[in-house]
């Protein structure tokens, strides 16, 4: 038999790790980590220092939604600990797989205030799947095992190891088990043969249906099963933000986004459907608007992983709780190869006569949406597009041609300004492959722009283009429009003055190259010259601080009420 | 609002953290727990704890569901007790 080896928890920990197919490990020391840091010398994965633990879990989490593994991350106790709240919680309300290691202080001295203690297990419950607190070295490997199985099973989600540092150099013999036993967690569920036969019976006789496919289609890998689904039945395609990629933008069966600053057609589709085929969506208030206005002529089929969705927000026909992925793939082969020429040629319609548009407010001043669509002519549908929060992340959903699933990653639950630059930094490692680009706001960007260095020093190719209008446009929208313009404390630029920072200067004091873009006419070529770039770029665009995200259905209204500017 | 005191018989593994898991998703949406019984069962790996919430009858129907989802749960049942005065 073979000799079990003793060591200590903190390499247990990082065999644990590399077990569990860790490839890459964000993080930031301190004292409460140390030991596993230590360890690390002999890892076979690939360490990436942030410099705020924000950053760290944004970097784990874009990680994770480019590339459909588990993000994996590790910070001291204490201020190391709570700083990566915003980033479990933007992982949480995404269903993000991520593993988060904290340090914890040692077994005998929680509970007693000690240096750089926190409860971790109790700050991180509201905004985690669920949190382990270590109690002794033998049960590292595992929990880890159980994380990462916990973190992708269900709907995916953060969850958190606190690690307390007695443990860490205590020895142990324990083992990486062969197989996770999780005694109450199984959250597999099939779809019953009469649900499918009712699903495909529904789809058969609709004359009017929509698919509207959200995160949780792109997270169960069900984008080819729902294009196959939609050409083979010809029903058009309606995403919400989190499931922008998970059909082709380019096929004329796509209506684009929906919901509050949605493309009309895709909102006047789901108003007149008479069958609307949710997958892996939760109907969000910025999606339904009034809900006891939404979709009044349809029957709604919703399908989703979790239980807990389904006829939370709306009431539905038919609900399916199973892997997305699977209920499609089942019912494909059972729907009818059908056409909707008189419902297809009403899309249509509203398709040419409601676009997505923007007119130019002042001549020789560049629109933020123009920014956005030279980023999309260089970048043809096939970089990572990675947003902020606010109206420039609008702008990127709406003037984005979105091709493929995971290339399009945002805070969407959370609207977590700073996600950007550390979450495409997360991409890029994990895309080598593809261009990643950013698109910030001047607000956003300022929150986490210490991550350029990483970016810089890991020698990725990342281009930040940073919106810059001058203000906290998405709020300054709203009390333009709902409180008579009183714009408390939202305008970053002050009159008469450079804006500080200089975003140039600023990138450049990061090791980054970078370029200001004022003139319109130097847009696309300046584009062209950053995210070909073979190094990290900023490119700040100068834009019109007065342009607005349209169309819009203000918050708690109906689709009748969309506003066009 | 339509609230009613409602029970739950939540069966969860005997462990550390589990209770506060469990009450914590209630008393996040600021429902007020009425009464709370927490005890072994015959298993002494899995407990059982009683909860009177008032609350609305709907949401509450959801916390079940959320409940479940939780790791250490393995069962809860509910049922309406008696309509709020
Ligand atoms: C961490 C955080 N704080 C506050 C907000 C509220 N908020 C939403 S959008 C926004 C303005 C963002 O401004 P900027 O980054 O410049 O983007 P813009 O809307 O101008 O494109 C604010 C303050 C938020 N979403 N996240
Ligand atoms: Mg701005």
């Amino acid at each position: 038999m073979k000799t079990i080896r003793e060591r200590t928890g903190a390499v247990a920990l990082v065999e644990a790790l590399e077990k569990a197919g860790t490839e890459v490990l964000f993080g930031y020391p301190g004292g409460a980590v140390i030991d596993i840091f230590d360890s690390l010398k002999d890892a076979k994965f690939r360490f990436v220092l942030g410099r705020h633990e924000q950053g760290c879990a944004h970097m784990a989490d874009g990680y994770a939604r480019s590339s459909g593994k588990v993000g994996v991350c590790l910070v001291t106790s204490g201020p190391g600990a709570t700083n990566v709240v915003t980033g479990l919680g933007t992982a949480y309300l995404d269903g993000v797989p991520m593993v988060m290691i904290t340090g914890q202080v040692p077994l005998a001295q929680i509970g007693t205030d000690a240096f750089q203690e926190a409860d971790m297990s109790g700050i991180s419950r509201a905004v985690t799947k669920h949190s382990f607190l270590v109690q002794s070295a033998d049960e590292i490997p595992e929990t880890v095992a159980q994380a990462f199985y916990i973190a992708t099973h269900g709907k995916p989600g953060p969850v958190v190891i606190d690690i307390p540092k007695n443990c860490q150099q205590a020895l142990t013999k324990a083992q990486y088990p062969e197989r996770v036993n999780l005694r109450a967690y199984h959250p597999e569920y099939t779809a019953r043969p009469q649900q499918i036969a009712r699903f495909a019976k529904l789809l058969n006789e609709a004359k009017r249906p929509v698919i509207y496919a959200g995160g949780g289609a792109i997270a169960a890998f069900a984008s080819g099963d729902l294009t196959a689904l939609a050409r083979k039945a010809q029903i058009p395609v309606a995403t919400t933000l989190m499931g922008l990629g998970a059909f082709d933008q380019r096929d004329p069966l796509s209506l684009g986004m929906a919901g509050m600053h949605g493309a009309p057609c895709a909102n006047y589709a789901i108003d007149e459907a008479d069958l609307i085929v949710a997958m892996g969506v939760r109907f969000s208030d910025r999606v339904t608007g009034k809900i006891s206005k939404y979709a009044k002529k349809a029957k709604i089929v919703h399908i989703d992983c979790n239980p807990a969705e389904v006829d939370k927000n709306v009431t539905v026909h038919l609900g399916i709780v199973a892997d997305v992925r699977d209920v499609i793939a089942n019912v494909n082969s059972r729907v009818k190869a059908n056409e909707h020429p008189e419902w297809l040629a009403r899309i249509a319609q509203w398709k040419q006569d409601y676009p997505i548009s923007y007119q130019p407010l002042h001549p020789g001043v560049i629109m933020p949406q123009q920014a956005i669509e030279a980023i999309n002519k260089v970048s043809d549908g096939e970089a990572i597009v990675v947003t902020d929060v606010g109206q420039q992340q609008m702008w990127a959903a709406q003037y984005v041609t979105h091709r493929h699933p995971r290339r399009f990653l945002t805070s969407g639950g959370m609207g977590t300004m700073g996600f950007g630059i550390p979450a495409a930094i997360g991409a890029a490692l994990a895309r080598p492959d593809l261009k990643t680009i950013a698109i910030c706001g001047d607000g956003g960007a300022q929150m986490t722009f210490e991550e350029v260095v990483v970016a810089v020093l890991e020698k990725l190719p990342i281009t930040i283009v940073v919106i810059n209008n001058g203000c906290l446009g998405m709020v300054r929208q709203w009390q333009e429009l709902f409180y008579k313009k009183n714009y408390s404390h939202t305008i970053l630029k002050e009159k008469g003055l450079p804006y500080l920072p200089d975003f140039v200067k600023l990138a450049k004091a990061h090791g980054a190259a970078a370029y200001r873009v004022i003139d319109p006419a130097k847009l696309e070529s300046t584009m062209k010259k950053a995210i070909n770039a073979k190094r990290t770029t900023l490119v700040e665009v100068i834009v019109d601080p007065d342009a607005n995200v349209y169309p819009m259905i203000p918050g708690g209204k109906s689709v009748k009420e969309m506003i066009f500017k | 609002m339509n609230e009613t005191i409602q029970r739950f018989d939540c069966f969860v593994e005997n462990k550390p953290g589990v209770l506060a898991r469990v009450i914590g998703l209630i008393s996040g949406r600021g429902y007020n727990i009425q009464a709370l019984n927490v005890g072994p069962t015959e298993d002494g790996t899995v407990s059982r704890m009683r909860i009177d919430v008032l609350g609305n009858e709907k949401v509450l129907n959801q916390v079940i569901l959320q409940l479940r989802n939780q790791v250490n749960v393995i069962e809860v049942t509910g049922r309406k007790r008696r309509s709020a005065r």
